[in-house]
């Protein structure tokens, strides 16, 4: 459990490596989206930034696919079963989506957070998929960390320890 | 919809030397309300890929401040000032006239003093650029957190993500003598707003 592989804003990662541990370091309104195969130990985590992709804008650089809520769970969804999940089993966590902006002046316009929430919850539900734990909302940022070995998912908040999720 | 890397080098040149003058400015308010001298260094300009912002400020997992305004006007925008968090304490210690090293923690009326920090700089700014280019800007007050870099300049990210991959950063560290003061300044004019700056530069020409 010592080899911290980072996810940058709309990077996702698929391991089933015991030693590794995915990271998605300081999450604010972004969404850390974890789905787990407890079985085969075929492990996966997003860091997705937006809710949904827009039209009209540039072509997406295929490194960040998993940059929008919606189609980096689907994406995530099919490297998993690349990597032999079973879709049955997989357990699916997340957190963040924080409000980060807290002024009255600024925060029903900007919270991104929040539609983040919304689109995975939708996505879910159409993909037939339960969300076993989630830790979202709210005004921090959170670190989100899986450990392939154990399948076990932590949080950590700004100047506290990391908790289980 | 013009392309925004279609910026030519004329105009990136002129914005830069009137986004120095800008931090000049800043810097001038900032050390009148620290009273120390504080300077500009490397002021930068350039089209960045949206996704890498959070990686430009040391760890991104590390404690800071962020305060953060947005102005509407001529030329809409947000600009966020971010403060490594031992640091803040370092110049809220200056900014409520106590002792070095007195400030442990950020209560309320410290981190008030911080935002009011990044407001007057903000303004500062906003200032000399309408002194410069003739626009007029109207600030929102300042809104401040603590929190992870990261989670911190996912607002600059979020906000600008659903129109561009691109934006146009505008950065600047304030330093005091050779002390750094590791205060990273951002200013991030909207879309939409350089698509009029392109289109007013074409009218002088």
């Amino acid at each position: 459990m010592n080899n911290p592989i980072g996810l940058g804003l709309g990077e996702k990662s698929v391991s089933r490596d015991p030693q590794d541990v995915l990271v998605a370091y300081g999450l604010g309104s972004c969404l850390g989206i974890c789905m787990i195969d407890p079985l085969t130990r075929v492990t996966g985590l997003l860091h997705a930034v937006l809710p949904e992709h827009l039209n009209g804008l540039e072509l997406e650089d295929p490194a960040h696919c998993g940059k929008y809520v919606d189609q980096g769970i689907e994406s995530l969804l099919a490297a998993m079963l690349k990597e032999g999940a079973n879709r049955g089993r997989i357990i699916v966590r997340m957190a963040g989506g924080a409000n980060m902006l807290i002024s009255p002046a600024l925060t029903s316009a900007f919270d991104i957070g929040t539609r983040n929430i919304e689109k995975a919850h939708i996505v879910f539900k159409r993909l037939n998929m339960k969300i076993l734990a989630e830790e979202v909302g709210g005004h921090q940022g959170r670190t989100v960390r899986v450990y392939v070995a154990d399948s076990r998912m932590t949080v950590k908040l700004v100047g506290a320890t990391e908790h289980d999720l | 919809m013009q392309n925004i890397m279609e910026f030519d080098e004329k105009l990136l040149d002129m914005l830069k030397i009137i986004t120095t003058e800008g931090f000049r400015n800043a810097a001038d308010g900032f050390s009148g309300m620290v009273g120390r001298k504080i300077e500009v260094s490397n002021p930068t300009l350039e089209l960045v890929p949206l996704l890498t912002i959070p990686k430009m400020v040391g760890g991104i997992e590390d404690d800071a401040v962020g305060v953060y305004l947005r102005f509407d006007g001529d030329i809409p925008g947000q600009i966020m000032m971010v403060i490594p968090y031992q640091k803040a304490l370092e110049l809220s210690d200056l900014l409520m006239g106590v002792p070095q090293g007195a400030t442990q923690a950020l209560g309320t009326l410290e981190r008030s003093a911080l935002g009011e920090l990044g407001n007057l700089c903000g303004s500062f700014f906003l200032n000399s650029i309408a002194k410069t280019a003739g626009a007029s800007f109207r600030p929102s007050p300042p809104a401040v957190m603590v929190d992870m870099v990261g989670a911190i300049l996912d607002i600059v990210v979020a906000t600008v993500g659903g129109v561009s991959e691109h934006v146009l950063l505008v950065h600047a560290n304030f330093t005091e003598g050779k002390r750094f003061v590791e205060t990273n300044f951002y200013v991030i004019p909207d879309m939409k707003a350089l698509h009029t700056l392109v289109q007013k530069n074409h009218a002088h020409e």
